[in-house]
Order: C-alpha cells, then structure tokens, then sequence
C-alpha cells in the first residue's frame, strides 16, 4: 500500500473506483451482513486512492453501499482523519494532548512551525508538507510523538525531527 | 395492556407498562419540558432538558419490597438523574420533577443551551412560538454567566424553502431524524461533531428532498425557518385557522396564517387532523394562490367572441337560460356536468342535484380523467363495499403493505410518510408494485419492488390473485364471493408461472412470494389510487383488486384492509355523493325505481331512470355533436384530460361551456360563462379522504372580491331555473344529506368534529369477475408512463412560488441506458411522437425508469403529456428521437 | 529478560508475531483445550471465576457480562473486540497486538464461543492502520492454519473474525458509540438499556471487550479461574497493564500484579524508576485522562480498583499520567479539556456546551486574563455536566476539573490573581524556541 497521497488540481465531478481497487471494495463490503458497515473503509480506500475526499468519492461511497449522499457527508465530516481538503504527500500529524505535551510537544510543534513556514492545518507551497496538531495518538509513553502517513514516530526531539523531515521527499 | 403505578410529584397515576415518564406526566398534569423528544420519533435522549429524579421500590432479600415506618414502600433514588423522555415508567416508581436536584439539574441544561445561543429573539420568526424562549423564560437566569464570545455559523439558505441559522440550533436532531424516518428523504445531517455539529444538507448544496419543510415543523426553535416566511409577520399578529389541505386525498389537517385578507404561512398541528404535525411540501406551500393576484374578480360572459365582466346575476341568467334554450330544443341529455372532485360534499351533492332534479340528466361524471368507462360502484366494491375502512393507523401498524402502481411520493405523502414511519420504527414491510423503481421502492426502505412491465398492471393482479388462490381460499368469504370462487378459479387457470413472468416480466416466484406475505400478515393494507382509475381497463383492474382483496384476506366479511387514495382531495365523496352517472348519493343505482323515488319526493321531482354517460363518453358525445352544452367544474382540464385533441374538441363544438373556477385557465378561457369561485380556505365544507374520514373544514378568511362558493353558483343557477332552493349555509345542505343519503344517515357536523368520522352504514354487495388483459400494443416505441408528481403543476400549483419554483419545468425522464440508447445527455430535447401529436421536452436521466419506457409527468403547462393521445387497452406507446439542435437551442 | 507476569511475559520473544513461534509458545493450546472440551457455559463460569475486569476503563466483571447474553435469542451473536485504545494516556494495547496479534484471535475465537458468537469484529482507532495490518497478517494466518472458518479446529465451531478502521473519534471508545460506528453511522452513543449484550451490533445480542480483556481469555481458560487469582487482590484479581508517561525515567508499559501501590510502579528501579531530570511527583492521573487526579501526598495507594475508589479516583484504563512539581496545573487541565471539547460528540447539550465552555474558561485563565469568580463557575460548569450528560464522556470531561480544583484549587485562584502560572516549564520550553 503506498499511502503517498497526489493532489489533485481539481477533482472531477463523477468519480468511480479504478480497477485496481475495485477487489478490495468488495472484499469490505462482505465483510458484513449490512452493506452500511463498509462506509469507513470505502472513505478510507478512497481517501487513499485520491489522497483526500472529494465530494465525488463521497458520492461514489453512497453509490456504491446504496446510501443517501447526505448521510455519508455526516459520517465522513463526524472523524477527524478524513480530509476534506486537499493536503501534502507528508501528513505531519504531532500529539499535543498533555503526556506528549509534558515530554515537550509543544515546543517540537513550534519547531516544526519555523522550520516549514506553515501553521496548523496549513501545507507547504511545495505541497510537500501539511502540518497538523492532533490529540492523543497512544504513544503516550513515547511522548512527543507523531504520525506520518501510517507510522509513528516517537520519543522526538528537534534533531531526530529534522532527521525525519530530511527523509520524506 | 399491563398498568402500573406511578407517582410523579405526588400524583399517583395508572398508565400503561412502558409508558414513557414524560408521557405519564403529561397524564398526571406534569409539565416536563422537552425539546429532542418527539411523538413521531423513537426517544433520543440527547438534550438533557427532561431529567428528573427517579426511585424505585426498594427490594428486599426476599424480592418483596421494603416496607417503611408508615407502612409504604421505601424508594430508592437512583444517584443521578434520568431522562424523563427515554425512562419507561415501572410498577411503584416516584417521580420527582420539581425538587431542587431535578430543577438545578434542569436550570443547567438551560443555561448550556443558552451558551452558544444568539440573542436574535427580536428578529428571529420563531420568536412568539419557540420553545426555547419559552423554557428560558420558565427555567433560565436573567444574566449570562458566558462571557466569552460564541462560536458562531454562517447562516445559509438549503434551497428555496428552508433558511438555515445554525447558532440558534440546539442540536436536538428533530429535523434530521424525522427527515430520514418519517420522510424518508434524508436530505439533511449533521456535519462535524461537538460544538461544531451543524445540521446541513450534502456538502451544503440545495436540499435534495422533495418533501422540504416538515424539518422546519419540528424544529423547536428558529434554526430552521421558512424562507417564504421569512420576515412576514410576527406569529401574534397572525389568526390562526384550522382546515383541510386540498392537494390529495389524505386530508391533512393545516393551520393556516392569516392576516387580513392574505394566507402567509400553513402549519402542522400537533394533535390535530388525521396528520397531526405533519404536512407535505404542497400542504406547507401550496396556499398562497388564494392570494393570487390572477384570481378572477368577477363572472364572465362570452359577447362578441370575448369574455366580457358582468354581474352575479347577469351571469347566472345567462347561464340558466342558455341551459334551458338547450335541454328544450334538444332534451335535457343535452346536458353534461363535468368535474368537481375537489369540491366539499355538500357542493358536490348540489352539483348532482342541480343535474339530475332541476335539469333532468345523469349525465355528471366527477372523475375527468378516465378514459374509459367505470362503473360508479368498482372503487367501493373493491375497497370493501362499504366495511369499516383502512385507517391510517391501521396502516402505520400494519405488517404488510402492497402498493398498487402509485407513487405516493406525489399521490398520497402522507400515507407514504406514514408507511416509512412503520418501516422504521415497527418493521412494515412494503411491497410496492410499479414499472418505476418509484421512492418506496428503494432498497433504502427494505421492501421488495415488483417492478412489473407498463401495461402488465392487470396481468400482475390476475397472477398475485391466482397467487393467493392456491394458497386455498380465505375460509370466511360472504356468501355473494364464495359464489363466484369457482368460475374465479377456472378463469385464473391458465395463470402458470409461465404466464405469469411472460405477462408481468417479473420471476413468478417473486409474485407468488408477495401474495404469500399479504396473505399471511395478520395486519395488512393494500394501496390503490388514480393509476388504476386512470388505467385504460380501470373497470377490470377495479374488478381484479376485488378479487385479489378477497382472496388474500385483505377483504374480509367485517372489514376492509384495502385504501384508495383517489386523485383529488374529495374523490371518494364524489363517489359517495352521486357526482357518477350511474349513481344517486349514497350509491343509489339510477335504475333502482324506489331509491329513484326516494330522492325525486324529496326534490320535488322525477328522476330520470337510465343511468348517465361517463366523463370519456361525454366528450366523445360532445366532440360529435350529440351533448351541446358542458358545466366543467374546477381543475386544470385542458391539461389533464387524458386525451387533449379530444378535449379541445369537445370545447369546440360545444354550443355552451360553463365552467368554475379561480383563474382564466386555459379551459376557462374556451368558457362562454366563467364563475369565479372561492378557494379552499374561503369556505366551509366537508370532505372525504382516503380512509373515507368526512371531516370539517372551516373558512379561514372571506371569498376573494367578486368569488363565490361553488355551491352558491350552484344555487344561483338552480334558483334563476325555477328551483325552491334556500340553502342559507352548507350546513343547510349536509344537513338534507343526513336525511336522504344512506351514507350520511344520522350525521350532523358536530359529530364529525374534532376529528371526522368514518362511514360505514351502506353495504354494496361485491363479486368476483374476471377479464383478460388487453394484447399489448404492437409495434415499435417506448412505453409512455404518465402521473402525477408530488409538484404537478396545475393552475393551483403554479401560482404557489414555492411549488412552482421546486417543480422546475416539464421534462421527460429516461433511463441512462436508454438516454446513451438515444443520444441523448441531460438536457438535450426529446421529441416523443404518440398517435395524437408530438411534444419536444428536455430530458432528465433517471435510473428509476425502466428500459424501453419514457416518463412524463402530468399536467406541465406546456408540455401536455395529453397532446400525445389517450392509452387504450394495455397503454400507450410512443417513438421517441432525440430531436434537432435547433430545438435544443429554442429551448 | 521478561517484561510482565502474564501478557507481557513473552512478549519480546523474536518473531512472536508468526504463528509458528506463537503456538511453540504454547499458543492456540487454549483454543484446542476448549473446543469440544468445554461448553460455552463453562468457559463462562471459569472466567468468571477468575475475577477478571474488564480493562478497557470501567472494570466490569467480564464473565458477568458474557452471562448477560441472552441464550436462546434466535438472532447472530457477536463479540467485538475495542481496539480504539483512545483514552489518554493509554498505549497498552497498541504494544500488546503489535507484538502478539496471535493471543488476540485466539482470545477472539474463545470468546466468541463462550458467548455463542460465530462473527467477530475488532475496531481499532484510524490512527492504527499499521496495527490493523498486523493483525490482519495474524487472521489470515490462523484462517490459513483451520483455525477460522467454517470448522475451526474441526470442532464444528464456525468462527469468522474481521478487522474494522475507525477514523478518528475518541468518543467511539465508548462502547454503543463503537457499535454506532461499526455500522456505518456517526460514532455517537446510543441509549442504555438495551445493553449491548441484549440489542448491540446490527441490534443482535453483542458483547464489547478490551484488547487487554480478550488478552487474558485464553490464559485463564487453559489455567483455571483459581490460577489466575495468583496474582491481584481479593476483589482485583489477576495482572494489569499500566501505561506510564510523564516525565519519569522510564515511561512505558508495565504489567504489575493488581494493588501494587502507585508509589512503587513510579519509583522502583524495577518500573519507572523515579522521575527525571530532578523533578517531583506533583500528582497523578493513575487511570487515563478522564479520572481525577491525585497528589503526590496519596501514592502510596494501591494500583487495584478497591484502593483507587478509596482515594477519590479510578483505576481506569491504566494509563498513568505523571505530573511533575515544575507544570502548570492550569495549563495541564486546559490542555485536557482542550481533548474533551475536540472529542465530545455533540449529541447531548451538557457535554457539547459545557467542554465547549469550560474550554473558553480555563483559556482565559491560562492567558492571565480569569475574573474573579471563575474558579467557582468552572466548577459548577463541571458540576453541572457531572450525572447529566448522556454517555461517560461528559463525566469523563468533568471529572478531571473536580479532581484538579480538590487538590490545586491554589494554582487556580493564583492565576486569576497574579495573571500568570506559578511554574510553567513547558511554556518557557516552547519561549526558548521563538527566541
Ligand atoms: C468516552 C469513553 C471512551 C472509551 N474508550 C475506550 C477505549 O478506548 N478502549 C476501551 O477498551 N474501552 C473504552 N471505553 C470503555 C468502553 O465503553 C467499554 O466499557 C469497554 O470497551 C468494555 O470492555 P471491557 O469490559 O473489556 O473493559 C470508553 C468509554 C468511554 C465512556
Ligand atoms: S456526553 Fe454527550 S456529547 Fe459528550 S460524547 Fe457523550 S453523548 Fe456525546
Ligand atoms: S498524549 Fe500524546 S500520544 Fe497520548
């Protein structure tokens, strides 16, 4: 899975699944006896598939599972990681909830601020980047951390930070 | 039902086990307020505003409660509070509403509500009737302790009905839950979460929902408003009138709005009318033609080819002699009555008698939009000859439902509200027969769609019938049924399975699955309305319900489980009042010499015995010269005629046309004599709707200027003709009925209020019959299918902005498969030739409509759908092309 | 070198995550002991004599909870497992099903049979996509080992177990709000009764347990009930996973024998081993964001239910917050509720306005600009959420002020005095970088 997300300059107004995941959309539906449970995945296959969730992939999940558009815009909109923006290939999301912040989130997150030029919800002008706070990711222990993509990275500090931003091209 | 004590702030009261501790209140005289809580809706739970405190009996060691020093059972308290609307009340529980835990709970819940909450109440429409000034008022602090800024939300408009302002909203989810479980739209949701939940509609586009506006109804407070409302009036300065909707058959209750001489806004009303709050788009928006600046001010005389004003009585004069000019040089047979389905019963009673005593033809047909003919009695028969009727509770309870070829997206919204309300809340399952995959049908409602071929309707109650036939016959049956079994069973012999999918297109397990369910259900109802009166072989088809009534218990000797909701407001009272040919009032044959009698004594004259000519027949009749003079009461004719050459004919070659109605519609315009007559809201009345309910309506505000009632030109005319009319009020003449019509024997209009009454006094004898469907139309083509949409746009509908404005134009509606079939995109302009004539119309892809099949709704000014000609037999088919870039261009 | 007594005890072993490794380990030993050894009502009954809480926060008796179970309902069964692991302070189960996904299915499987479940459903927060990939490697392999399906273990048993990624929503840790969620709707709680295990996932009889819960299944059922009573208190039984963080030596997980008192976790070189840096305890969170905190002065209780109650707070989820004597408390209960309002799901009023305002409250505060009286308003804001909101969460976000203004109320009221913190080490941390 390559969780790289392209931005796309403007997304078209009718989409459909591409092949290549096509399989998978019908492996989550069966996973249930009631078609409705596969909205979750089929928001995140699609977030995956388009890097962000267009109005279109919305549609085309209500399509697919037989649901009104209304009610998959209020799943999509109720979490937290669905963007319904476009964001950056990285996705630099920092824990500031209180054990990172006592291990010194805030003062990484301020790092990262300078060291991009960017704020919170805010993506570099080489879309490269986005940067968010979120709360706690459960990593607590390993406090400050950060999600990335898929993987966690923990125990930071600027130096190890600057090592990372170093490697996501 | 088990009962069980309660005492809530002392009172001790008996309910029913279950009963919500809000609901006990409201019996013991409690006020517990509520905000998300709703008759309508499963409990919720999520304002909070209802806690109370609560204890139980306690128990001791030996499950026997604890015994106190004075005896009575010792309470548990329960150590927080509980939500009065989500608590069922259980044997010896207390109830504390008003102790300072309850109240201090309480007082916070406000406080929170008020958090976030604008201080807009003087520019808020809601102000005067909201629920949350009121509370504030009873529960809130005089000072805020929020200091801080609220958040706050972009106020929007959801389309041109509903006006968003989210920092009223309290998130009670009123709107959103009745929305998806009453109306089955869905059209709103809640976006994002915790304070910043806001109710909107799919990424904030225009509400897709055909039924806008019972979200506006539930909102307790003025978060959703009316746009059409909007800044009008102050609910104070309103007088607020009861009466009943006239856009369908349902009969819903409306509270109309009105100042001075203008209707501003129409409501729900909890408690009240078969509907109670509810009320769909056209109930909620279809009032303010009454207001209309078109509306006719004065009587019209044809002179010297135009219409011309002249007073009351010249108009009446011209009309009574011209009538009687006719019937002596030609006979009263001459004579034809044309329409008034819409009309109360007492004007439809007058408009027969007018006819038939003072004229002296039966030729008078309500139902103008047959096209062949139907006897009088068919639509009783089949709905159970006169048994106690299907109500809507029976229905909302019902196990079963089997609609018959209507959509009642557009033909009877509230029963479909109230079949998706069961669906949701106690498991009703639907089974709805149509070509189109109509809205009931969706999979989102859980039923099973027969989704027969056009044309196969007969065929497909002939196959459920046999269906149920070999189930073994109901062992019940009355006598007069049980009879005809026999022959039934030798005709429907040759329904196979094979010839059951060949005819209807659909596996003949599916069929046999369905006649299965209707039979077995304990609690049922079948669904029919003008798709079957309107139907080509509405006669057969009228039959075949019977027969499927009987057959799968639906009819039984003491009651009926089968509904039709007819095309207009008051079709079945004119069924019941005589507006048939070949009935008096009361289902009284024209060939029955004594019921003859009966009425001619009364009226002070003799009946004429042979029964009248159908609405089709009359216009054949008229259109060949034999009728010479049409009284055409009332709707949009020449639109909605099922054949509009054949119409225009008619008109044509009519010597005299007189006709009743509010606007110069284009039937009016063809008139020699036009009486302007009063709205719905202008007069006093019953009407009958589809669960044969008479109910009252009352006259919100005087006639228009210049406008009468329609039973005042009735007796006008009647008068000038010689007749010893003196009907001072309608209720004179419901009160005649009640003595000479057996359906109405013993009424009076108190007894019909609050909530109107059922009739079931008159017994006609059913049968069983059975015809063979028509051969389907050979040939190439696509199947025309026609009816009504929720916004069929008569002269009534397109002089309400808000309905003309969401019905948007005449379109055709095609199948994406069909639309690449032809070329054609949305948009692009169809032409559609059928035997009579040619429409262009842009199309709308639509996955709802079946392959080899074009849906055109009715009664678009414009685009006639009529203009192509009338279905015969089977239906009606039509080429369709897309047509020339020039059109598309023009359009 | 083993880092716990049960869950933990093998849990470093190299390539435990493969089935091979796991079961030469001795696991799916359980399953196989159980299918077709024991009825379901059995399993029931040891489990309940094990005294096992469940330890997803509120400590429920688990084999209580399966009884509740209705059992001749003629509708499916199902378990779900809570992987959402979204309290504060909680990072137990992550580590637990990264390093062992095996003991999690079997757990799945056994306690789906106990209850009479033939589906199981394991929700994980959207933040785990990666664990969820583990796992899922874990299902396929035991599904490819018979161990799923149709016949697991050619017992006759039909098992089938899948994974489900949540997207982001602390409130789906709750469990109606999970099943809300499983099912394709907003994530927001539903109303109690019915529970869960009368009317739950697709309104079917549904039992909801924590990874850690599920974790401890097949040990017990192998064991014995008594065995597992090895460890614990009388009314605590058995181990418990802590989650330390904070800024002590060596934050982590820890798997402790229930009531060893808080004091030792923190300070044993065998634990944590002291705090850092030359800080002090100041207090502890002991059991996840939303229980109260409690001073330095009361570590001395013990890590078990019973002893937690005793000093006005919760065991919880486990998940150990440290406080040290140079953080603000102000800026710390800001930062919680911060959390609360982000996470509060908005149904119901007391807890959508009322984090919403307590919010607004603690941030004036914290800036220096708190009015006289607003110490007292935040609690009667607190107060007043406290019992009326309609799931835990609005207790959850009202419990952590109750605990602060007990034991801190000084800190507060300074700050609405001088304007400003006592001490704040994370705010001058986060000066020195824009200097
Ligand atoms: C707001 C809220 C969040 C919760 N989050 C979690 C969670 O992340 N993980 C968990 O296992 N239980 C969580 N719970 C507890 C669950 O509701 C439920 O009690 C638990 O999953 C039951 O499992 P157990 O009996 O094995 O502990 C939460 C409860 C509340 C009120
Ligand atoms: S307490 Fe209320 S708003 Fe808060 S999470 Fe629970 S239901 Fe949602
Ligand atoms: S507080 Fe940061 S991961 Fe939990």
């Amino acid at each position: 899975m390559s969780h790289a997300p392209v931005m796309p300059v403007e997304a078209p107004a009718v989409l459909e699944w591409p092949e290549a995941v096509k399989a998978e959309v019908a492996e989550a539906i069966s996973h249930y006896p009631v078609k409705r449970s596969a909205v979750l995945p089929l928001l995140w296959i699609a977030q995956r598939t388009w890097g962000w969730l267009p109005p279109a992939a919305m549609q085309l999940v209500a399509r697919t599972l037989e649901l009104n558009e209304p009610e998959v815009f209020g799943v999509a909109t109720f979490y937290t990681m669905f963007n319904l923006q476009p964001v950056g290939r990285h996705h630099l999301q920092v824990c500031m909830t209180l054990s990172c912040s006592l291990m010194g989130a805030d003062r990484l997150f301020k790092h990262l601020e300078h060291k991009l030029g960017i704020g919170h919800g805010e993506t570099t002008a080489d879309g490269r980047f986005t940067l968010r706070r979120v709360e706690c990711l459960a990593a607590c222990g390993g406090g400050p951390c950060m999600q990335v993509g898929l993987d966690y990275y923990e125990d930071l500090d600027e130096t190890k930070v600057d090592a990372i931003l170093e490697k996501l091209k | 039902m088990s009962m069980v004590k309660v005492t809530i702030d002392g009172r001790t009261i008996e309910v029913p086990a279950g009963t919500l501790i809000t609901d006990a209140a409201k019996m013991a005289e409690v006020h517990v307020p509520i905000f998300c809580s709703h008759s309508k809706l499963p409990p919720l739970g999520a304002c909070r505003i209802c806690v109370v405190e609560v204890g139980t009996p306690k128990m001791g060691p030996d499950r026997k409660p604890v015994l106190g020093p004075d005896g009575s059972p010792e309470i548990a308290w329960m150590p927080k509070v509980q939500t009065g609307c989500t608590t069922p009340v259980t044997d010896g529980m207390h109830v504390k509403t008003a102790s300072a835990t309850a109240t201090q709970a309480r007082k916070g819940v406000m406080e929170f509500l008020l958090v976030n909450h604008p201080l807009d109440c003087p520019v808020c429409d809601e102000g005067g009737e909201c629920q949350l000034q009121d509370l504030a008022f009873a529960f809130g602090q005089d000072f805020s302790r929020m200091e801080q800024a609220k958040r706050t939300f972009d106020s929007e408009d959801l389309g041109p009905i509903v006006k968003k302002e989210a920092n009223r909203c309290i998130v009670c989810m009123r709107c959103v839950r009745y929305c998806d479980q009453v109306m089955g739209e869905d059209a709103l949701t809640a976006h994002q979460r915790g304070a910043h939940t806001e109710i909107s509609s799919f990424n904030r586009q225009p509400l897709d929902c055909e039924q806008c506006g019972n979200c506006i109804e539930v909102c307790p407070v003025g978060a959703l408003t009316a746009l059409p409302y909007r800044f009008k009036a102050r609910p104070w300065d309103l007088r607020q009138h009861i009466t009943l909707c006239p856009h369908c058959s349902n009969g819903c209750s409306v509270r109309l709005g009105v100042r001075g001489m203008e209707v501003l806004r129409a409501r729900g009303t909890e408690n009240r009318g078969v509907n109670q709050e509810f009320l769909c788009v056209r109930g909620r928006f279809g009032h303010d033609f009454v207001n209309s600046a078109d509306r006719l001010s004065a009587p019209l005389v044809k002179q010297g080819g135009s219409l011309q004003p002249v007073t009351w009585d010249e108009a009446s004069a011209q009309a009574a002699s011209r009538l009687r000019d006719i019937a002596a040089a030609h006979g009263p047979g001459a004579i034809a009555f044309l329409g008034g389905e819409q009309l109360f019963t007492e004007e439809q009673y007058l408009m027969q008698k007018l006819a038939r005593a003072v004229l002296g033809t039966n030729h008078v047909d309500g139902r103008t939009r047959t096209v062949a003919r139907v006897p009088g009695d068919a639509v009783l028969r089949a709905t159970g000859g006169g048994r106690p009727p299907l109500t809507f509770t029976d229905l909302v309870n019902a196990q079963e439902v089997l609609v018959l070829f209507d959509d009642l997206q557009g033909e009877s919204p509230y029963a479909q509200a109230l079949a998706i309300r069961g669906q949701h809340q106690t498991g009703l399952h639907l089974t709805v027969a149509h070509p189109r995959r109509v809205k009931l049908a969706r999979p989102k409602f859980k039923g099973d769609w027969l989704g027969v071929q056009p044309g196969a309707e007969l065929a497909l109650v002939h196959a459920l019938t046999k269906a149920a036939l070999d189930l073994g016959a109901p062992s019940d049956l009355p006598g007069e049924i049980s009879w005809g079994l026999e022959a039934l069973t030798k005709s429907l012999a040759s329904w196979t399975s094979e010839r059951m999918t060949r005819e209807t297109g659909l596996s003949a397990d599916a069929i046999v699955a369905a006649a299965k369910r209707l039979r077995g259900a304990e609690r049922k109802a079948v669904l029919f309305g003008r798709a079957v009166t309107e139907h080509p072989q509405a006669a057969a088809l009228l039959q075949a319900i019977e027969n499927l009534g009987w057959l799968t218990g639906a009819l039984t000797s003491s009651a009926s489980r089968v509904m039709y909701a007819g095309t207009h407001s008051n079709s079945q009272g004119a069924l019941d009042n005589g507006l048939t040919p070949d009935f008096l009032p009361g289902y009284v044959p024209v060939t029955d010499a004594a019921g003859r009698e009966a009425f001619g004594k009364s009226w002070g004259c003799t009946l004429d015995g042979e029964a009248g000519m159908s609405a089709p027949e009359i216009l054949e009749a008229t259109a060949a010269g034999r009728i010479k003079a049409l009284w055409i009461v009332g709707d949009q004719w020449l639109r909605t005629a099922p054949d509009a050459a054949l119409a225009a004919r008619a008109l044509a070659a009519a010597e005299l046309v007189i006709v009743n109605d509010l606007f110069m519609t284009e039937t009016a315009r063809a008139a020699h004599v036009v009486f302007p007559v009063a709205s719905f809201a202008e007069k006093d009345g019953t009407s009958v709707n589809c669960e044969r309910r008479a109910q009252k309506a009352t006259r919100a505000l005087s006639p228009k200027r210049g406008s009468r009632a329609d039973w005042e030109v009735f007796q006008f005319v009647a008068q000038v003709l010689g007749a010893d009319w003196r009907y001072r009020t309608t209720e004179d003449v419901f009160r005649e009925m009640a003595r000479l019509v057996p359906v109405w024997h013993g009424m009076s209009w108190a007894s019909l209020l609050p909530n109107g009454a059922t009739w079931s006094a008159t017994r006609v004898a059913g049968s069983l019959g059975y015809a063979e469907p028509d051969a389907k139309p050979a040939g190439e083509g696509m199947w025309l299918l026609s009816g009504g949409t929720l916004f069929a746009v008569d002269g009534v509908g397109e002089r309400c902005s808000s309905l003309a404005r969401l019905a948007k134009h005449a379109r055709v509606f095609v199948s994406p498969a069909e639309a690449s079939r032809l070329g054609a995109a949305a948009g692009d302009m169809l032409e559609l030739e059928g035997p009579a004539g040619v429409v262009v119309l842009p199309v709308e892809i639509d996955d709802s409509v079946p392959p080899s099949a074009v849906f055109v709704p009715y009664a678009y000014a414009g685009a006639g759908v009529n203009r192509l000609g009338a279905p015969k037999g089977a239906g009606l088919r039509v080429k369709a092309r897309k047509a020339a870039a020039a059109a598309k261009a023009g359009a | 070198m083993s880092r716990g007594l049960l869950l933990f005890k093998d849990i470093d072993t190299p390539g435990l995550t493969g089935i091979e490794t796991y079961r030469k380990l001795g696991g799916y030993e359980s399953l196989a002991g159980t299918l077709g050894h024991k009825t379901p009502d059995e399993c029931i009954e040891i489990v309940k004599s094990s005294g096992l809480r469940g330890r997803g926060g509120a400590g429920f008796p688990t084999g209580l909870k399966w009884s509740f179970v209705p059992k001749n309902s003629p509708k499916p069964k199902y378990i779900v497992c809570n992987a959402d692991e979204s309290e504060p302070g909680t990072f137990k189960d992550r580590e637990l099903m990264v390093l062992n996904p095996h003991l999690l299915v079997e757990g799945m499987i056994l306690s789906g049979y106990a209850i009479g479940a033939n589906a199981g459903y394991i929700y994980f927060r959207g933040e785990f996509a990666y664990v969820q990939a583990i796992v899922d490697k874990a299902i396929a392999e035991a599904r490819a080992a018979g161990l799923l399906g149709d016949n697991v273990f050619g017992s006759g048993f039909p098992f089938e177990l899948y994974t489900h990624l949540g997207a982001g929503a602390y409130i789906c840790g709750e469990e109606t709000a999970l099943l809300s969620s499983l099912e394709g709707y907003r994530g927001q709680p539903r109303l109690k009764p019915p529970f869960p295990a009368v009317e739950g996932l697709y309104a079917c009889p549904t039992v909801v347990n924590n990874v850690e819960t599920i974790m401890n299944v097949p040990h017990i059922l192998k064991n014995g009930g008594q065995w597992y009573k090895q460890w614990g208190t009388e009314k605590s039984c058995g181990t418990k996973v802590l989650s330390v963080s904070g800024p002590v030596k060596r934050p982590g997980n820890y798997e402790i024998p229930l009531g060893l008192p808080l004091r030792t976790l923190i300070e044993s070189p065998e634990y944590c081993g002291g705090m850092r840096d030359g800080l002090k305890v100041k207090g502890v969170i002991p059991g996840g964001s939303s229980v109260p905190v409690i001073p330095a002065s009361q570590i001395d209780a013990g890590l078990d239910y019973e002893s937690m109650n005793a000093v006005g707070t919760f065991l919880g989820s486990g998940g150990v917050i440290v406080i040290d004597d140079q953080t603000c408390m102000v800026d710390a209960l800001w930062n919680l509720i911060r959390f609360y309002r982000h996470e509060s799901c908005g149904k119901c009023t007391p807890c959508r306005e009322g984090t919403y305002w307590m919010g607004e409250i603690l941030e004036r505060l914290e800036k220096g600009e708190g009015r006289e009286g607003d110490v007292d308003l935040l609690l009667d804001v607190a107060n007043n959420i406290f019992g009326k909101s309609f799931c835990a969460l609005g207790d959850a976000a009202a419990m952590p002020v109750q605990g602060m203004l007990k034991h801190f109320r000084e800190e507060f009221e300074y700050h609405v005095k001088h304007k400003r913190c006592m001490v704040n080490r994370r705010r001058q941390a986060v000066m020195e970088v824009t200097a």
